[in-house]
């Protein structure tokens, strides 16, 4: 019993982690069929992905020989993993001022960090456009990557709140008088957040960073209105797609995407196991 | 507590984006090697070797862009944007260094009256000569001052031949009629609702006032529950998959998919209809204008533009081109329907007091 | 110990403030305002923008008309965010009591399709769902077999099996929101989850509450700040969803996003956009400063 193996065992616990694995089943057959989908129809042999016209991989060619998209891909790649450790940084710190500290007007300012979450994405897009045209430029012909950086800043001013928020609830859970404990013990205020807040904050951290990293991969709208000539981000490939479809070129390499983010995470966490075996004997 | 193996997770993911970096930059290398060659030479024109193109996705010939560079030297970066809105909300707050964009003709007039375009010098444009004359004089350029003609579109019905009894070729079809309730989908595109509304009135699509907005509204709240769905543009796909059996569409895009669908046709309503076209033009403060004008000199070529238009299918105003297709294409009735339809069919005008109007009735239609 | 007092710490207080607040008041605070000034304002001519301090932009935005639309955006996020918490729940207990080999693979297993452009997935989620989609297929294919069943024990067939619309409807509109927001409650209520102190849980079967009872009084409530941002996370962005409402919605599933969407690119209407989306910034402004005063009160006594 995969799922439930390490917490003792109930009397009733086997009947419950059936139905659990039945419900995560569901739930992944819901995430996943639409990705089935789209897997199979980037092997349609039609120029659009709405009818199945028969077998073909020349959509994986084209994609692979797409210089411009595959210039798309590693642009957003390199904007979300940049994005996603900034936020992070950002929104663990804001994190611990509003679990730690009581300061004038901290509702406004517990608003004001959580509002990029909800201002409407056309709104936040030609803000930053009127801010980088008319305020602070930047220039776009610098050498790659730092012309992405008008939009990396966008992206992480939109990510960070969301770290911000996982990270606050988990601190809420956190016994206070542990960190009471650790300065008795004599460690300084550095030590204590290395050594007790971040190994307590660590699940939130990853869950933020998961949040920020599919947030950033994701966006379009504030990314067309920050992008110049030169920094064309996948999802801004894709929404030009619209008025002609999107091809079965655009699921072909999201399929190669999916596969190599599956290999290579496989590929880490074989890794991560070997190692963490090794140390336990 | 499982510090551990969270601890190995957020190990597993930095492995993870430390692979995916390191690809990147890989590639990156490879990127930058290309981006750097253009840099510091000069043309004959005194401009830097450089183009930026601003064009839709899949609308340009295969290799047009590298025939370009072979021809003269000049690289050409494309970018792409999904609509002539966001065009227009991204030049507002200044050109961010394009030189040559790709707009429709409201929007050709939109950004002229914006002052975001910049003349075009016909003498570095010989090859305007192969442009068909009708489209040389138009209301939203007069004399082509501004804008070159790329492709044109008219909007039409597309249908589905086995689920229709009697060729649809009036408006009412999909305005004004609850026979093929639920199969209907329209254009979301509000302005573009309201005029052709206007021509199933029998009116010019350029001649709507505020009370005719009134009146056709009211016509839209009451064919709604008949209609399926306001669609982006993609009504092509509707019929395809069979959720739609009558959707408005343009001509381009239904002659696309009836080469993969023999069940599949269009027709442009005997009330007349609206035309379409996207043109070549040099946005205000564009870094190489010189080089702008060789490449739409360039595209405008006959040979050239024949083998966009093998590419991407749509009507060209280009006659010299044309005359280079091949008959299944010239004569396609779809892709040229015949003069005396077209004869019905108008450009509409940017209306800066209307376009506003437009949208807030449309947003009150949908939430009827 | 209670919250600090930000005098008694000084040092500390700046070194963990300054970072975000310089960063938002630079790149999110600056940018705003200048769309905020434009609230105020009205068009002049086609690209330039004149604020004269009018208040019509929002006497507009609070037509009937338009609070309707915001009424409706409401009570639709409020439906997703509430389905994204009953699927979304049980999925993070599954993460939080798995062993540390699965734990790993079930967080991205949740992830990784989200890492596909939403634009993509969406499309191939209404290839799923169309009229002639595998949805109704495979629905099509139990209907035929539940016939069949009832002909096999002599009853009378079903009546022939008719596609049923799935694409093209508020339904489809929840369906399509659920799907890309499900990851925004898991997580959170993940890492909210794995804290638990499973003895409580223990305890309470020991004390023979059933495993329902036991989730409903023990693990809820243990877990309420993950579930207040999971909530948070999922309903403020889906009230500003408006791809999935304009491509699987039908005739009347706007959102208020897609109105203000119109309003900045069709109109061309920059003021009137601003007065909305800010409209919609101030309700939930005040909603987060009230919760963040709510929460202060029971720490303090």
């Amino acid at each position: 019993m995969a799922l439930f193996s390490r917490s003792p065992i109930a009397p009733l616990e086997y009947s419950r982690t059936l139905w659990m694995r039945l419900w995560v089943g569901a739930v992944m057959l819901f995430l996943y069929a639409p990705l089935i989908v789209l897997m199979i129809f980037s092997f349609n042999d039609s120029k659009r992905n709405v009818v199945w016209r028969g077998f073909t991989l020349k959509y994986y060619d084209k994609a692979l020989n797409n210089d411009a998209l595959i210039e798309a891909l590693v642009n957003s790649l390199t904007i979300a993993a940049l994005a996603t450790i900034f936020s992070l940084i950002l929104g663990a710190v804001a994190a611990v001022m509003l679990w730690r500290f009581r300061f004038p007007f901290k509702g406004a300012v517990d608003g004001t960090i959580s509002l990029p979450i909800i201002v409407p994405e056309i709104c936040m897009g030609v803000a930053f456009l009127m801010f980088f045209a008319k305020g602070l430029h930047w220039p776009t012909d610098l050498v790659w990557p730092l012309n992405l950086g008008a939009i990396t800043i966008a992206h992480i001013t939109f990510c960070f709140p969301f770290v911000t928020m996982v990270v606050r609830s988990r601190l809420a859970s956190f016994n206070r008088e542990q960190e009471e404990a650790a300065k008795d013990l004599g460690a300084g205020e550095w030590q204590m957040f290395r050594d007790v807040l971040i190994p307590h904050m660590r699940p939130a951290l990853v869950a933020g960073a998961l949040l920020s990293f599919t947030l950033s991969l994701d966006d379009f709208v504030i990314t067309y209105f920050t992008s110049g000539p030169e920094t064309i981000t996948f999802p801004v490939k894709v929404y030009s797609m619209l008025r002609f479809s999107v091809t079965p070129e655009v699921n072909a390499a999201s399929t190669i995407l999916i596969i190599l983010t599956v290999a290579l995470t496989a590929i880490a966490l074989k890794l991560q196991g070997v190692k963490a075996i090794a140390e336990t004997h | 507590m499982d510090l551990k193996d969270m601890l190995g997770q957020s190990r597993g993911r930095r492995s993870l984006l430390q692979a995916l970096g390191v690809a990147a930059v890989g590639i990156s290398f490879g990127s930058l090697a290309a981006c750097g060659k253009g840099e510091g030479k000069k043309l004959a024109n005194g401009e830097e070797a450089r183009l930026n193109f601003y064009n839709w996705d899949t609308y340009i010939g295969e290799t047009t862009l590298d025939d370009f560079k072979t021809a003269t030297g000049v690289d050409v970066t494309m970018d792409l944007f999904d609509s002539n809105d966001t065009l227009f909300a991204k030049f507002k707050a200044g050109n961010p260094g394009y030189d040559v964009i790709v707009p429709s003709n409201d929007f050709v007039e939109r950004m002229i009256r914006a002052d975001m375009l910049q003349p075009l010098d016909h003498a570095q444009i010989p090859n305007i000569k192969n442009i068909d004359p009708s489209f040389m004089n138009v209301d939203y350029d007069p004399g082509r001052k501004f804008s070159m003609p790329y492709t044109w579109l008219v909007l039409g019905i597309g249908y589905r031949k086995s689920k229709v009894k009697a060729k649809p070729d009036s408006w009412k079809v999909l305005f004004d009629s609850d026979e093929y309730k639920d199969r209907i989908a329209w254009l979301s595109e509000a302005g573009d609702m309201y005029r052709l509304y206007g021509k199933y009135l029998g009116k010019s699509v350029n001649a709507l006032t505020p009370a005719d907005i009134e009146t056709i509204s009211a016509m839209m709240i009451k064919q709604k529950p008949y209609v399926k769905k306001f669609h982006e543009d993609d009504g092509q796909d509707l019929l395809m998959k069979g959720d739609c059996d009558v959707v408005l569409e343009y001509n381009g895009d239904i002659a696309q998919v009836m080469t993969e669908d023999d069940d599949l046709d269009f027709v442009i309503p005997k009330e007349g209809s609206q035309f379409n076209s996207d043109t070549l033009a040099i946005p205000k403060g564009a870094p190489h204008p010189k080089n702008a004008h060789a490449f739409i000199n360039y595209i405008l070529d006959a040979e050239v533009d024949k083998k966009i238009t093998e590419t991407i299918l749509f009507p060209t105003p280009n006659a010299a081109a044309k005359a280079l297709m091949p008959d299944s294409y010239k004569n396609n009735p779809v892709i040229y329907p015949p003069a005396d339809v077209l004869a019905r069919c108008e450009y509409a005008k940017f209306n800066e007091k209307l376009q506003p109007l437009y949208e807030e009735a449309f947003t009150k239609v949908r939430a009827a | 110990m209670a919250e600090q007092d930000w005098k008694a710490n000084k040092r500390v207080f700046a070194a963990v403030s300054l970072p975000t607040l310089l960063w938002t008041l630079v790149f999110f605070v600056v940018p705003m305002a200048i769309v905020w000034f434009y609230s105020f304002g009205q068009n002049a001519g086609l690209n330039e923008i004149h604020v004269s301090g009018t208040l019509d932009n929002y006497k507009r935005a609070t037509e009937w008309l338009y609070l309707g639309i915001f009424g409706k955006s409401f009570a639709v996020a409020a439906l997703v965010t509430l389905i994204c918490l009953i699927v979304g729940f049980p999925v993070a207990m599954a993460i939080t009591f798995a062993s540390e080999k699965w734990r790993p693979w079930l967080l991205l297993g949740i992830m990784l399709p989200f890492w596909t452009n939403l634009l993509v997935r969406t499309y191939a989620l209404m290839i799923l769902l169309g009229q002639q989609g595998y949805a109704n297929k495979g629905l099509g294919a139990l209907w035929g077999g539940a016939s069949w069943v009832k002909t096999l024990v002599g009853l009378q067939p079903l009546p022939t099996w008719e596609p049923v619309p799935l694409l093209f409807n508020n339904f489809a509109v929840v369906f399509g929101l659920v799907y890309v927001h499900l990851p925004f409650m898991v997580l959170p209520l993940y890492a909210a989850l794995d804290r638990l102190d499973r003895s409580l849980i223990e305890a309470s079967l020991d004390l023979g509450a059933g495993h329902f009872r036991t989730i409903l009084r023990i693990v809820v409530p243990l877990a309420a700040p993950g579930i207040v941002a999971g909530v948070m996370i999922t309903l403020i962005p889906a009230l500003g969803a408006y791809l999935t409402p304009d491509l699987m919605g039908g005739t009347d599933s706007q959102m208020i996003a897609n109105v203000i969407e119109r309003q900045f690119k069709k109109a061309n209407d920059w003021p009137f956009g601003s007065a909305l989306s800010f409209i919609l910034i101030y309700a939930m402004f005040i909603l987060i400063a009230l919760q963040s005063m709510r929460r202060k009160a029971p720490e303090a006594s």
